[in-house]
Order: structure tokens, then sequence, then C-alpha cells
């Protein structure tokens, strides 16, 4: 196994961060922008076009809302995403050597984040 | 005809490509930094409920073990307490909505609901107390109820419902809440305040323990 296994997509730190943050969601449930912002620690701009290219490999989903008079929009992991950072993960995994983490990117245990 | 992008273009410094160990470490980074923000009830707060279980229900204890008759906790007991309970209040209904910012779907709104049905429990259990007073009940029945009672309800209803909802960690907490409000009913009027400090001590500070560990020891992808 060579690094070229590695999806290239998620293979980039600002991508690489975006996906495990909204995998630690459970799933189904979105992130305000302005909240994934603040967990990463992004500029706007930055931010939208690293989301614009994991939106179009389906990796997210974004839903704009009007919440009053201000707009909202929100970012959530798709199945495709979360099947696509458990590739990513398995393949780390494999690269370095058999390492025996839990291997749970994503949320088994409801109440992991919710309390 | 558009070009599609190229995804494997560093976009500035911070996008050039990792190798794998470094990706591994920055993977678990992003992903425990995630979960401490979107976490609300952390360690620290189940081991500061251990210290305001001990400190209240200890208290009670004290105030009514030379009691002849028995009349319940006293005033100044329930004035030691209360400052613990609020700052506990106050605590978790912060933690809560600082991890629930900006987070919406159906989760979300299933964690709201239980909140909201635990809420409604706890009110129910203790609003009790006032007809079971009203109605003539003699004064160790009346303070048994309260210590026990509304934790064992709250023990039965939120383990039930946390199953439900698959919050297994929670259902586990809470159900040992429960199991020692129902040992502690035995220990009569006076010993069922020093049943519930101790017990429901050792509850909170084995969950406060368990997170902690927990939170060392759940690694994506290192050990």
């Amino acid at each position: 196994m060579t690094d070229d296994d590695l999806d290239p997509l998620i293979h980039v730190p600002t991508r690489l961060k975006i996906v495990a943050t909204l995998a630690a969601l459970p799933d189904g449930d979105a992130l305000s922008f302005t909240r994934l912002q603040d967990i990463i620690g992004l500029t706007p701009g930055n931010l939208i076009i690293h989301l614009r290219k994991l939106e179009e490999a389906g990796y997210v989903a974004s839903e704009k809302t009007k919440n009053g008079t201000a707009p909202k929009t929100t970012v959530a992991l798709t199945g495709t995403g979360r099947t696509a950072l458990g590739a990513y993960t398995q393949a780390l995994r494999n690269l370095l050597g058999g390492l025996n983490g839990n291997g749970r990117p994503t949320q088994e245990d409801s109440d992991q984040t919710a309390f | 005809m558009n070009k599609p992008p190229d995804i494997t273009q560093p976009l500035n410094d911070n996008d050039s490509p990792l190798d794998p160990s470094q990706a591994a470490a920055l993977l678990e980074q992003a992903t425990q930094q995630a979960r401490r923000s979107l976490t609300a009830i952390t360690p620290q707060i189940w081991a500061f409920r251990a210290l305001v279980v001990l400190v209240a229900f200890g208290s009670f204890w004290l105030s009514v073990r030379g009691q002849h008759p028995y009349s319940g906790p006293t005033g100044t007991s329930l004035l030691a307490a209360f400052p613990l309970v609020a700052v506990n209040i106050v605590w978790t209904t912060h933690a809560l909505r600082r991890a629930g910012t900006g987070v919406s779907g159906p989760a979300q709104r299933r964690r709201n609901a239980w909140i909201g049905i635990m809420l409604v429990v706890w009110i129910i259990s203790y609003a009790i107390t006032a007809p079971l007073y009203h109605s003539g009940a003699s004064h160790p029945t009346w303070a048994l109820y309260p210590a026990s009672a509304p934790l064992l309800f709250i023990g039965v209803a939120g383990a039930v419902t946390g199953a439900v909802c698959r919050y297994w960690r929670l259902t586990a907490i809470i159900g040992a809440i429960g199991l020692v409000a129902a040992v502690a009913g035995f220990g009569g009027p006076v010993g069922v305040w020093l049943i519930m400090a101790i017990g429901f001590s050792a509850v909170c500070l084995g969950a406060a323990a368990y997170l902690a560990w927990q939170r060392d020891h759940d690694g994506v992808i290192l050990p």
C-alpha cells in the first residue's frame, strides 16, 4: 500500500480537519457554517473553497435556511463522506503498519457527543 | 469545456501534502478537538456533581442523625446544599448550550426531547411531595420520599428512555443512580441520606473517571 491509496480529496490538512470535525457529529446532524469555522479556525473564504470541493464530491451537503432575517448555512457529512473517511482511516492504519486504534471516525454511541 | 478542479493542488502552505504519520496525527487531533467542542458533559462536571451530592446529602445526614423526634433536614443544611446545586444547574445548562450551538438535526432534536422528558419527570417526582405532606404523612415518611424516590423515578425513566435513544453511557450512569436510590430507601429516614451521599457521589466519580479514561483512549488511528 502507498500514499496513492489515500483519498486525495481528504488527504489535505484543511479538508481532513473539516471531515473529521463533521464526523464527530451523530449521523444526520449538521453544523452551522460559523460553528464549523469557529472549531477549525479558518477564514470564511478558505472554508468555502474547501467545502465546495467536498460538496462537489458528495462528501458533504450544505443547506441554506432563513433564520429570522439572517440566512444560515449548515453543513453535514453525507453517507458517502462518512464511508470515504472510514476508508481513508483504514488506509492510514494500513500504511502505518496496522496500528490498533479503535478505528471509529464515526459515531456508534449516540451519546459520544450528545451529552 | 470546463476543466474539473485539481483537488490535489495545495491552496496555500497549510495545504501541502501530508505524510501518513502527519495525517494520522492531524486526524486524531481534529477528531479530539471536535469531540471536546461538541460534548456537553465533561469529566469535570461529573466530578463537581460528586462533590455536590456528597456535601448536600452529607449535610442532610449530619443534620438529621441526632434528631428526636425526626423532623427532616434543617434549614442550615439546606442552605449549605443549595448554592452548590445552583452552580451545578448553571454549569450544566451553560455546557449544554455551548456544545449545542450551531448543531442541528435529528440527534440534536432527540437530545433536546430527552432533556425535556427528564425535566418533566424530575418536576413531577418532587411535586408529589406537596400532596404527601398535605395529606398528613409522618415526618419520617415525608423525609424518606424526597430523599430517594425522585432519583429512583429519574433513574428508571432515564435508563429506559436513554436505552431507547441508544445513549448507552448515560443509561449506565443514570441506571446506577436509580439503583443507589432504591437501595438507599432501605436505610430509613436517617441512613437514606448517608447512603445517597456516598453511593451517588461514587457513581458521579465513576462517571468522571470513565469519561476521562475514554477521552484519553478513544483514538481513531492511534491507540
